[in-house]
């Protein structure tokens, strides 16, 4: 080819690029070096899980047994906690999903973590339906596939409701994570070394930022927001239903999909905010994860509060409004029979705790946001215990009366599945960003073009 | 062929650059960007995103599988309930649901994939027009031209506020 006719003789030896964004280097200098403290917390997660895989093995060897199942109670901690992490797992797609579709631009700074957390929180709930019907190597069972008996699984049980649902919502969540973190892994290929620099060229698929690339990822975003909108309102729905379609006094209430799910992001957001406060301070997040973040998350957290307290209310009354004496019975030995310490500890911590956060300076108050959230983490598994436990252990007839206590066993596990979590979560701190930079770089962007109108982190 | 790069700073006049250079009937132009700003999306091709034809007919397919696989299982190992029907079409609507979510949301990452045009390029190589400055804060338009065209692409980058014009052989 020949020379151009001279005209852009003087620009064609590039300028040196300027310095990098300062949004990549806050953000990406999470993923650099490991201290102590990282390791430690990463062993002890994994320690823990080693721990739970011990006694899983051993209740494999042994037989359900050692979960403390006897008459009158099947389902125990393993279910409690199985709906515990569910419920926290609603979180990031309440954040990714419906806070989108609401152009709420406050979620930019937390919904990678939370979504992380969904993840992590759907893969360690899907571990407890394995671990409580024993023998997790046969789960395929549920699924309908063509066997030799000519046999079909049975649509009309909630409990493959549930199959589809957390099947479902495991898949979308993954995907809703992987396609928001394209770009971000984009930026880290182009800053990368060694092996993490195969890494990120491998998953982000060659992104380069290109005007056919971008739109047709928002398009992709937008419709998974438009899915999983409904999608995150109906697992919680389905799990409720898991119980609210049987008969047993104390589950069979038609308030219960609506109050499940509001409990759910009541217990998502609260965990959320257990996880990201420390974050942000160990890594000086500040200007990113801002106090107005916290603040809206609180006002999240005051809202399902009232909602979750209005259905506890609900639930009481209609009780005794029913004049069904099994649910009044139910309802009287949750709050005065042998479990009122986990009905009292549920109140204390979902009703009345938040109510703190009527107050603008408590919003703002890091050390009672951490307090309160952790708290509502407390409660809600005790909200689920209650409804579990006290209504199977106090059926219809006397007779079959039984008072059930957690074996060692299940709180192994249960303790384990915190490690589970854990584990994930501090090993997706050093792979991937934790805070999606592209999202919040086009703040900064506008920001700039248009001057300051909104909350987005400092200029770049 | 030559491709001149125009680098900007805002998304506002690098997509009035796109526009006037596809006025000027320029084709091949590419647009980079940091993040996602629909204008300048619009501004290289106007047209909406095949991937809504994806999440539809995933979603599509999804219900029909949800509610198929339902009533035709209930109906290959019949249960007697009571003289009912085999199939509890209200029930399946559940089923119906969640597998419209599942198709719909993996139709919609193929979608994705394919209008997108995903994975791209060979494996750690991106195009030579490309550099780490547009996965940080940089624009860039890029527009393929024969050699007569250079000077007029070069001065009309540069009207519109380009912080630089470089050019790169492909």
């Amino acid at each position: 080819m020949s020379p151009p006719a001279m005209p852009v003789a003087d620009t064609l030896v590039p300028q040196p690029a300027p310095p990098d964004s300062k949004i990549n280097r806050d953000i990406l200098r999470v993923m650099e070096g490991t201290s102590f403290g990282y390791w430690l917390l990463l062993l002890i997660s994994i320690a823990s899980v080693g721990m739970a895989g011990g006694i899983w093995t051993y209740q494999v060897y042994e037989g359900l047994g050692i979960a403390g199942y006897t008459h009158p109670l099947f389902w125990g901690v393993y279910i409690v906690t199985f709906v515990f992490w569910v419920g926290i797992a609603h979180a990031g797609t309440l954040i990714s999903a419906i806070l989108y579709l609401f152009r709420a631009k406050w979620r930019n700074a937390i919904n990678r973590s939370a979504e992380a957390m969904t993840v992590f929180a759907v893969l360690t709930a899907a571990q407890f339906l394995g671990i409580h019907v024993g023998r997790m190597w046969k789960a395929y069972f549920i699924l309908p596939y063509p066997n030799q008996r000519g046999l079909w699984v049975n649509f009309k049980s909630p409990l493959m409701w549930d199959t589809f649902a957390i099947t479902t919502y495991a898949t979308i969540s993954i995907v809703f994570f992987y396609i928001g973190l394209i770009p971000d892994l984009a930026i880290a290929r182009d800053r990368a070394t060694g092996w993490r620099k195969l890494l990120y060229t491998a998953l982000a698929l060659g992104w380069q930022g290109t005007s056919r690339q971008w739109k047709s990822h928002s398009r992709s975003v937008l419709h998974l927001s438009g899915l999983a909108t409904p999608l995150v309102l109906s697992v919680h729905s389905v799990v409720s239903w898991d119980f609210a379609m049987s008969i047993v006094p104390g589950w069979h209430a038609t308030i219960f999909a609506p109050y499940f799910v509001a409990g759910a992001i009541f217990s998502g957001f609260a965990m959320v905010l257990t996880v990201m406060i420390p974050v942000r301070r160990i890594y000086r997040l500040e200007a990113y994860i801002t106090d107005y973040h916290f603040e809206n998350m609180a006002r999240f957290l005051l809202l399902t509060s009232l909602i979750v307290g209005y259905s506890y209310a609900i639930e009481y009354f209609i009780a005794w409004y029913s004049g069904v004496e099994a649910e009044q019975s139910a309802f009287w030995l949750r709050a005065f029979g042998p479990y009122w310490i986990s009905t009292w500890t549920m109140i204390a911590c979902n009703c009345i705790g938040p109510q703190l956060f009527w107050f603008k300076r408590l919003r703002t108050h890091i050390p009672t946001l951490f307090v309160v959230s952790t708290f509502i983490n407390i409660g809600m598994w005790f909200e689920r215990y209650v409804i579990i436990i006290t209504s199977l252990s106090r059926e219809y007839d006397p007779a079959v009366w039984g008072v059930y206590t957690p074996s060692w066993a299940e709180l192994g596990i249960f303790v384990g599945s915190f490690g589970f979590f854990s584990m994930f979560f501090i090993m997706f701190l050093k792979l991937f960003p934790v805070i999606a930079i592209s999202e919040v770089k086009e703040l900064a962007i506008h920001e700039k073009a248009h001057g300051d109108h909104g909350h987005a982190p400092a200029e770049a | 062929m030559p491709a001149i790069v125009g680098i900007y700073d805002q998304p506002g006049p690098t997509a009035d650059v796109a526009k006037r250079l596809r006025a000027r009937g320029f084709d091949d132009i590419e647009v980079y960007a940091p993040a996602a700003f629909p204008e300048l999306d619009d501004a290289v091709d106007p047209k909406p995103s095949g991937v809504r034809i994806w999440t539809l007919i995933g979603g599509l397919l999804g219900v029909f599988t949800g509610y198929f696989i339902s009533i035709w299982m209930s109906n290959d190992w019949p249960i007697m309930i009571g003289g009912k029907p085999f199939a509890a079409i209200p029930t399946y609507t559940i089923i119906g649901f969640e597998l419209t979510i599942l198709f719909g949301g993996l139709a919609t990452l193929l979608g994705l994939l394919v209008v997108g045009r995903l994975p791209y390029g060979a494996f750690g190589k991106n195009d030579k027009a490309y550099s780490a400055r547009f996965s940080a804060e940089e624009f860039g338009v890029v527009v393929e031209c024969k050699d007569r065209d250079v000077r007029e692409v070069d001065s009309l980058m540069r009207a519109h506020d380009a912080k630089e014009v470089n050019l790169v052989e492909r």
